[in-house]
Parts: C-alpha cells; sequence; structure tokens
C-alpha cells in the first residue's frame, strides 16, 4: 500500500483566456522505504506538484491519498494534523523561525506536537551526521546557507514523519555534503521505512533515488 | 507564549521600542486621569465631606451658589430640621501678617446646623465665636499657624485660626470656615439675606417658595468651570485611548506582516493557525503589560516628586478603569491582524 497516491490529479489557475495549466493528469505513488525523485527545470510544476501531495494546496481535480486519507475530504484542521504528524516538509527558504536558536526550533516541535518526536539520543544522532551537532545554540542569521539547509532538514525529520517531502534540499550545498545528505535520506527510506519524495533539479540526487520522475511543462513521466 | 517571550528576547531594540511607546502613552493616560480626577475632587471636597444628598437656591440664580441670595423672609418659610444647614459662600483673598496671600472659598455656617457638626478638625478646634475661622491644611502647607489673625479681602475685621481641617477645598480653593455673620460682611449684604443657600441631608429635601432643589450632582455641576473641566479631561483621556489603540494596532499590523514568511512556513509544517494567533494575542498582551507595569512605577514617581500643590490624585477604580483601557486596547490591536495570520498562504513560500 503506497504511502502517499495521486491520481489523475490537474491543476489550474485562472478562468478562460487566462487559464494556465500547472498539472496536467498526474498519477504518482510514494511508498515506504523508498526514494521518489521528481526532476525538473524551474516554473515545469514541481513545486505545485508538491504542495498539492502534502495537502497545502488542493488540487482541481483528482485525488490525493496519504496513508489512506483522501485529503480533499478532510477539513483544514485536519490537513493541519495531517501534516504535523505525518508528513515532514523540507523547504527552500525561509525554513526556519529566524528568532528562535536551533534547539529552539525543535523545541517549538514539541510544544505543538508533544509526542512522537525524535529523542534526544536520535536528535543528537542527527545532528552529528549532518554535521551541525555543535550549532544548537546559534541562531539562523549566525549560519551559512548549506548550515541553514541541514539545520531545516534536521528540523522536518525531527517530528518523524511517515513521508518527508523536500523541495530543493541540496541547493545551497557543496558535492560532499549533498552526498550526505541524499545518503541521509535513503537510509530515513531504508532503515526507518519511509516514504521520501525530493523535487529538485539537481541531479547529483540521482544516485540515491529509487524511482526517477521528469516534470515538464505540467506532465510526468518516468525517467 | 513560547514564540511570544523568544521573539521578544530576540528582538530587544524593537520591542524595547513598543513598551517605550505603550509606557509613554500609559504615563499620559495615568497622569491626565490623576489630574483629572485631583482637579475634580478639588472642585467638590468640602462638599462631598458633608454627605448632602439636596441643595435649595434662588429659583432665579440658575442653580448657581454664587448667584443665588436667600432672603430671611423666604428662608423662614422652609421648615428647617436637624437635617438642613444655611450656606453662604464668597471668595476671598486671605493674608496674614508675613505670610503670602492665598485665594479661599469662605463658607459661612450656622453652628447649630449638621454642616458645622460634619466637618471634621485635623488640628486645634472648631470656630466658636464670630471672629474664628477654621481652614483647610493647605493653609498650613503655606506656613499658617493655629493662632494666625488672617484678613479676609479688604474688610478691617481679622479673624483667628483655631482649626485645621483636611481635604476642604471648593472650586480648586481652599476652604476657610466661619460664621454666616462673617460671610454677610465678605458678601456686603444685610440681615436680610439668611445664606446663598441651604443644604440638606435628607435624600427627600424639597424647598418650595420661591426656591429650587437640586441633587448634589446638579449642584456640583453647575460649580464653575467643573463641567468644562471635566468634559475636557474626558475628551483628552478618550481620543488619547483611541490614538493609542490606532497605534498599537499599526504597530503589531506592521510586526504581522513582517512575521508572514515564517508563519507561512510554520503553517506549512502544520503548525495549527491557532498556535500563531495566541501567540499574536500574549504577544500584545506581555507588551502592553510591561508598558503598564513601567507606566504606572514612572506616575508613582512623578507623583512623589511633584509638588504638593499640583492636584494629582488617584483611586483604584479610576486606575484599574484605565488599565482596563488600555489592557483592551492592546487585545483589540492584536486582533485587528487575526484575519491575515489565518489566512496566510503556505505555498507563498513554496517557489515554482
Amino acid at each position: 500500500m503506497p504511502a502517499l497516491t495521486l491520481t489523475n490529479v490537474n491543476k489550474k489557475f485562472g478562468h478562460a483566456t487566462n487559464e494556465v495549466i500547472v498539472l496536467h493528469d498526474i498519477s504518482f505513488e510514494a511508498s515506504a522505504g523508498e526514494v521518489s525523485l521528481v526532476l525538473g527545470p524551474s516554473g515545469s510544476g514541481k513545486s505545485t506538484f508538491l504542495t498539492i501531495a502534502g495537502g497545502i494546496q488542493t488540487p482541481t481535480s483528482g485525488s490525493v491519498v496519504v496513508e489512506n486519507k483522501t485529503l480533499q475530504e478532510l477539513s483544514g484542521k485536519d490537513r493541519d494534523a495531517l501534516r504535523l504528524n505525518q508528513i515532514g516538509f523540507i523547504l527552500q527558504a525561509y525554513n526556519l523561525v529566524p528568532y528562535l536558536t536551533v534547539k529552539d526550533q525543535f523545541k517549538l516541535v514539541d510544544r505543538v506536537k508533544p509526542q512522537g518526536n525524535l529523542n534526544a539520543a536520535e536528535l543528537a544522532d542527527l545532528l552529528d551526521q549532518l554535521g551541525i551537532g555543535q550549532l544548537v545554540n546559534q541562531f539562523p542569521a549566525e549560519l551559512s546557507g548549506g548550515q541553514t539547509q541541514r539545520v531545516a532538514i534536521a528540523r522536518a525529520l525531527y517530528q518523524n514523519p511517515d513521508i518527508i517531502l523536500a523541495d530543493e534540499p541540496t541547493a545551497a550545498l557543496d558535492s560532499d555534503r549533498v552526498k550526505v545528505v541524499g545518503q541521509l535520506l535513503r537510509d530515513l527510506a531504508k532503515q526507518h521505512n519511509k516514504a521520501i519524495v525530493v523535487v529538485t533539479h539537481d541531479l547529483r540526487l540521482q544516485e540515491f533515488a529509487d524511482k526517477t520522475y521528469m516534470i515538464m511543462d505540467g506532465k510526468m513521466t518516468v525517467a | 507564549m513560547f514564540l511570544a517571550l523568544k521573539e521578544i528576547r530576540h528582538e530587544k531594540l524593537r520591542y524595547g521600542l513598543i513598551i517605550g511607546m505603550i509606557v509613554l502613552v500609559t504615563y499620559l493616560v495615568f497622569v491626565l486621569s490623576g489630574l483629572a480626577y485631583g482637579l475634580a475632587q478639588q472642585n467638590t471636597q468640602a462638599i462631598s465631606s458633608w454627605d448632602a444628598s439636596r441643595v435649595a437656591l434662588d429659583k432665579d440664580a440658575n442653580d448657581s451658589i454664587s448667584q443665588s441670595l436667600i432672603t430671611s423672609t423666604t428662608a423662614n418659610k422652609v421648615a428647617m430640621t436637624k437635617h438642613e444647614a444655611y450656606l453662604g459662600q464668597a471668595g476671598v483673598v486671605a493674608k496674614a501678617k508675613g505670610q503670602a496671600k492665598l485665594s479661599a472659598q469662605f463658607l459661612g455656617i450656622s453652628r447649630q446646623q449638621f454642616i458645622y457638626q460634619t466637618v471634621k478638625v485635623t488640628h486645634g478646634h472648631k470656630p466658636v465665636k464670630a471672629n474664628q475661622i477654621m481652614v483647610d491644611d493647605s493653609f498650613k502647607d503655606n506656613g499658617y499657624a493655629l493662632g494666625d489673625k488672617v484678613t479676609l479681602n479688604s474688610t478691617s475685621g481679622q479673624y483667628t485660626i483655631v482649626g485645621f481641617t483636611h481635604n476642604a477645598k471648593m472650586s480648586v480653593a481652599p476652604v476657610v470656615y466661619g460664621s454666616l455673620g462673617t460671610w454677610r460682611t465678605l458678601s456686603h449684604v444685610t440681615s436680610n439675606y439668611k445664606a446663598n443657600g441651604i443644604v440638606s441631608n435628607d435624600a427627600n429635601f424639597s424647598a418650595q417658595h420661591g426656591l429650587s432643589t437640586l441633587s448634589m450632582s446638579q449642584f456640583i455641576n453647575k460649580l464653575p468651570g467643573y463641567s468644562a473641566q471635566n468634559t475636557t479631561f474626558t475628551f483628552m483621556i478618550a481620543f488619547l485611548m483611541i490614538i493609542a489603540m490606532v497605534v498599537i494596532a499599526v504597530f503589531l499590523y506592521i510586526l504581522t506582516m513582517q512575521k508572514l514568511p515564517n508563519y507561512a512556513v510554520l503553517r506549512a509544517q502544520g503548525i495549527p493557525a491557532k498556535v500563531l494567533v495566541t501567540t499574536t494575542i500574549s504577544q500584545a498582551l506581555l507588551l502592553v503589560v510591561g508598558g503598564l507595569v513601567i507606566g504606572t512605577a514612572l506616575t508613582l514617581a512623578t507623583v512623589l516628586a511633584l509638588p504638593a500643590g499640583v492636584p494629582m490624585s488617584f483611586n483604584l477604580p479610576l486606575l484599574g478603569g484605565v488599565t482596563a483601557g488600555i489592557l483592551l486596547t492592546g487585545v483589540i490591536g492584536a486582533l485587528i491582524p487575526v484575519k491575515i495570520i489565518l489566512n496566510v498562504d503556505p505555498v507563498s513560500v513554496i517557489g515554482g
């Protein structure tokens, strides 16, 4: 049973002559234990795909099922709860709250979701693995772009979600760090049975993916 | 509260400036309220100390005691009981040798009537002779003492201070209590006139015979300048509260707009909108409470530093009301951007 299923999803913006079709009849599955890579250039619709998969946007038609729940049938509150408990987002920008230290970014998660997060030892392991264990008392403004990206990844993984949706998670990283992040995502999929979906134009991640898709002009194909 | 406190700690200058602004607004509202209440008290302190309910004045006096004169003929027609007292009022300038002149309100009263019996002495005794007077404590603050011989206006007589009384002010001037005979001398009227008015502590008192009977609030509102002064202060304080609300609301709106990208990320990560709304409101309350505490301390310091002559006075209901008003202002200000927070679009932070 796939953790995430999109069936015949279309997304249109605007009306009549201004209508733009961003996603065209997308069907997609992501299963636990797999890393799915969705490649595409800027403006291809890959971020729209990600927001629809995560229940942030609704499709114009088609259905999105996460852990056996059809997102369109859930209330806004229930979609919030689903994102908080079962989906971890790794976003490109503004990922961290600027007035919280790295340590407090995780405390914030504890406050809204007291159970089911990583324990202290698991968090320490994760931070060491990402090479940011010594940065726990720093504010985001004191971090480099790569460090910020890695803290954002740790932040998303901390809530121990079943599905991880990552938007360009390696955009600010050098090749060595890309390998670390790629291997981490792969380990999470294999060892912790997570479903990982990464949208990116970074081909360096291809070696860590089980399945690779291409999005071009709103249409998805298997690469 | 977690996010609210963390942000305030991290952005000390920004939030310090906002708290500073709330402190200044609070300080201004407290000081103006204190002055308004203090001035109102100094208009009515003496009257309030009698526990009176009604006042009868000449019907043609336009409800003003200084314009009212009651003839003996009219006064004799009014059934006077132990609840009624004659009152003569005259503006005077008091002067004793070696002391500064003091503008005051002379109140002529009868030793046999309730006002005389109600007034409390803080030092000395009540006047028992026609040339004796009892004065407000502020005379003492100005160097006057028991036994001082005082002249009132340009009359030739001298009056001895035999007692002091506390909080006896009328129309923002200290009161000089004396006899009705002295009042006649100061007012240049003959014994054909009994008093300016008849004061009663009987709530059902009603005088006829060409007199109009007023409640105490009607009487006080007709004191010269009292109503205009209170209305002016009320408008100043009300406008200040409205301005405070607008300023606080604008600050919170700008702050919220600046935080929307962060809120969008948090919403994308599933943080409930309720948490963000609670954060905004609790942050506004923290700022307002902080401003109120510092503003109150600043007001108290000002009260201690001001000379005794400044008519500033506070009471708990007044302070409580003003504090609640400013708190409410902060909450309303914080509620304005709530709709924006509820509608924040997580998609806005995820690129195409």
